[in-house]
């Protein structure tokens, strides 16, 4: 199969979604003749003209609300948040009035909406450029979140998130952009709200969100000449939340790890956390089940400061073989 | 001012001494140098006595409870006067006695404190700082599995506990790997295996043992005999009928069996003797050398009814036959009675165990520490063997088993030591000298 970046999964996937369905449109900032902040639109304009790529002043919640208002009139818009910080200014029109509108009006209200965001540290681009900001939203009745970890499951889940009659928070990972990997020419949709195994394991099941999925199967390889073998798992959508899998696999391994960039307090890992000890997982638990993730700092500029602000392979390599070798 | 009776010291290497009973109660009048309590030292039972006249008041320790040595145990009150006040004691005896540090034993002094306040016993836990030193944590993971044993409230991993909900095991019998003793799967399954095993030959508990006072001590003395000292064993048949022929000689002017000789004082002797010739023998192991020893003591393994305690003849490669024989016979008639001191049961250097008299035909000892060597004696057995002539004569023979810590000798320098037995034996008259 061909390989293409995580980028280029994400540009093919709206252009050939464009191609199919007219009523798909892009509006953000700098995404026609610049391209995108990250590249991702690059191109688009020529082929689509300034009617379906648009482009916006700096105004985040112009662009949500603009989502808000099209797709509830039977549009597809996809909007851009050029860095998901900015989506603070947006919150407005896609907590109190896009997640909210379809129960409001008793189901008769549509909104297929997609706000793509582009999150997560390493760039160097300090506190307000580097958030995660996922699960504000997992804690928004209305919204689904979805979070790719790789190319193709960045296209699927793409064309999944603009054929979906809700609005769907689209999170990508600014250092995922360039990550290569087999990706097919064709459409093809990976359905919101399934997990997948992406690596199996006997030892620890570890539950890992967007740019750790790499991170841990860089870590499961290290433990693995250790003999210990992680089964890690990669909920792709945070909401809602394929849990049988996660479930199924803490039942086999007896131990759970999650990893996310997002800091812990407060953070996805708490709710997959208490959902295997609320499940029939509970039983079957031989260790408590730990959380790593990022500091609760805001992303220091300092680019080492920002290394240690967030795991990295070597954190899980080691809370790993903790949990393993029942040192908690 | 409130007299303090604290808890004596008996021996020199003595650390601490149980409380075996009481004998006045708090509010007792008594008289100076009346025994007011029976403490028992690793080996002996000794009286505590009153150290002045008055009302036996503040007992701090109940039976049963280990106490270091200078520790206030209890006071003596004249009229009028009052307990101190236990806290501010608790500190000034602890700054005017610290304890003194168990042989090889490493422990952080904070591990230390928490280890004594909690009186936990520092030789059960293992160190897993450097050189196995024992760290807070480690305490910490001690006193943690100490309670676990609180029925109901074990540290146990869910999985481990849907085991024992499902197995019908009781987790308050499972030891736990995890981390501060946490019951894991892991040990339910374990557990469960043994739990079989011990259904199938129909084994119940009919009683149990406390682990306190001598049993301790022997438990303790063993597993770091066995588990630090690489035993190496050799045996040897020796023909017992010219030392046989040379007792019933020094023998038959005697008429009542307490001035007879016996067998086991004429083994001591010849032991003695050819310690003398194996200098190795006769020594102790430490991490940076090996002493080998100048005095020649050998202790007598004796059993008693609950344990088994080692009377020591000093000196016996200086004392004659006579000496000898009368001295074990003290001893053992003493240690019956529970009247030894601590001078008897101290610094043995050599150790001789006799289970002839049960009809053990020969036997493994395990070296008792710090010495390096110890010989099993079995029981006394007629056998034909073949004469010059190769004709069939009888022999008593005596199988003699030594263990000898291999870190401190090796098999040659062992065999030498037993060929040499053999031949005094043999050729016993330089025995009587």
């Amino acid at each position: 199969m061909r390989e293409i970046s995580y980028m280029e999964a994400l540009r093919e996937g709206l252009r050939q979604s464009m191609e199919k369905d007219d009523r798909v449109f892009l509006i953000g900032e700098d995404i026609g003749i610049y391209g995108g902040a990250f590249g991702v639109s690059a191109g688009l304009l020529d082929q689509f003209g300034p009617e379906r790529i648009i482009d916006t002043p700096i105004s985040e919640a112009g662009i949500a609300g603009a989502c808000v208002g099209a797709s509830v009139t039977g549009m597809r818009p996809v909007g851009e948040m050029q860095f998901s910080d900015f989506v603070v200014l947006a919150m407005e029109q896609i907590v109190m009035q896009g997640a909210k509108m379809r129960f409001m009006f008793g189901g008769k209200a549509e909104l297929p909406f997609v706000i793509r965001l582009a999150g997560g540290s390493g760039t160097g681009a300090a506190a307000q450029h580097s958030e995660s900001l996922e699960n504000w939203f997992v804690h928004v009745p209305g919204l689904k979140v979805v979070m790719p970890s790789s190319p193709y499951d960045a296209k699927g889940l793409l064309l999944s998130a603009i054929e979906e009659n809700n609005p769907v928070m689209f999170f990508e990972h600014k250092l995922l952009y360039k990550m290569k990997g087999d990706v097919p020419e064709e459409m093809y949709t990976i359905p919101i709200g399934k997990s997948k195994i992406v690596r199996e394991g006997k030892d620890l099941t570890v539950i890992a969100t967007s740019i750790m999925v790499p991170r841990s199967l860089e870590a499961a390889k290290i433990l693995s000449k250790e003999g210990i073998e992680l089964e890690v798992i990669d909920p792709r959508t945070l909401k809602p939340l394929d849990e049988e899998p996660i479930i199924k696999s803490v039942i086999k391994t007896g131990k759970a790890l999650v990893v996310h960039e997002a800091v812990k307090t407060g953070g996805f890992g708490g709710e997959i956390s208490a959902m295997i000890m609320e499940s029939e997982a509970f039983d079957f638990l031989d260790a408590p089940v730990r959380r790593l993730a990022g500091l609760d700092v805001p992303i220091p500029y300092n680019r080492n400061l920002e290394y240690h602000a967030v795991p990295q392979v070597e954190n899980i390599v080691e809370e790993a073989r903790k949990i393993v070798q029942n040192i908690y | 001012m409130a007299k303090e009776i604290i808890m004596p010291k008996f021996g020199f290497t003595q650390e601490e001494s149980e409380i075996m009973e009481w004998l006045h109660s708090e509010g007792d009048s008594v008289e100076k140098g009346d025994p007011i309590a029976v403490v028992s030292t690793d080996k002996i039972s000794m009286e505590v006595e009153a150290p002045e006249t008055g009302t036996l008041s503040g007992i701090r320790y109940q039976i049963g409870e280990i106490v270091p040595v200078t520790e206030i145990i209890a006071y003596i009150l004249q009229p009028g006067e009052r307990l101190p006040e236990i806290k501010g004691i608790e500190k000034l005896s602890k700054i005017e006695s610290p304890k003194v540090k168990k042989d090889q034993i490493l422990i952080t002094p904070i591990a230390k404190k928490l280890a004594d306040e909690n009186s936990l016993d520092i030789d059960a836990i293992k160190g897993t700082g450097p050189q196995g030193k024992i760290t807070k944590t480690d305490v910490e993971n001690s006193l943690a599995l100490q309670r676990n044993f609180e029925p109901g409230k074990e540290r146990a991993t869910p999985a481990a506990r849907k085991i024992g909900r499902e197995k019908q095991i009781d987790l308050s019998k499972v030891s736990g790997s995890g981390p501060k003793g946490r019951i894991q799967a892991e040990d339910m399954k374990q557990q469960r295996s043994k739990r079989i095993d011990e259904k199938s030959v129909g084994k119940t508990i009919k009683t149990s043992i406390p682990m306190i006072g001598m049993r301790r001590t022997i438990a303790q003395n063993m597993k770091h005999s066995w588990n630090d000292a690489p035993h190496m064993t050799l045996q040897i048949n020796i023909p017992m009928d010219e030392l046989e022929i040379l007792r019933e000689e020094l023998n038959s002017a005697k008429q009542s069996t307490a001035e007879k000789i016996s067998l086991t004082a004429l083994i001591t002797k010849a032991v003695a003797v050819v310690i003398r010739r194996s200098p190795i023998i006769n020594s102790q192991y430490t991490e940076k050398e090996i002493k080998i020893l100048d005095q020649i003591n050998i202790g007598i393994a004796t059993a008693l009814e609950d344990g088994l305690i080692v009377p020591v003849v000093h000196h016996a490669d200086k004392k004659d036959i006579k000496q000898i024989s009368d001295e074990i016979k003290d001893l053992s008639l003493r240690s019956k009675e529970g009247k030894l001191e601590p001078i008897d049961l101290t610094n043995a250097t050599f150790t001789i165990s006799n289970l002839g008299m049960y009809g053990i035909d020969s036997f493994m000892a395990i070296i008792n520490p710090p010495q390096s060597a110890i010989l099993a004696v079995g029981k006394m057995t007629k056998f034909f063997v073949p004469a010059e002539n190769n004709l069939p004569m009888i022999q008593k023979i005596i199988s003699f088993t030594l263990s000898a810590d291999h870190r401190v000798m090796d098999g040659a320098q062992a065999a030498k030591f037993l060929s040499d037995l053999k031949e005094i034996i043999l050729d016993p008259k330089g025995l009587i000298d």
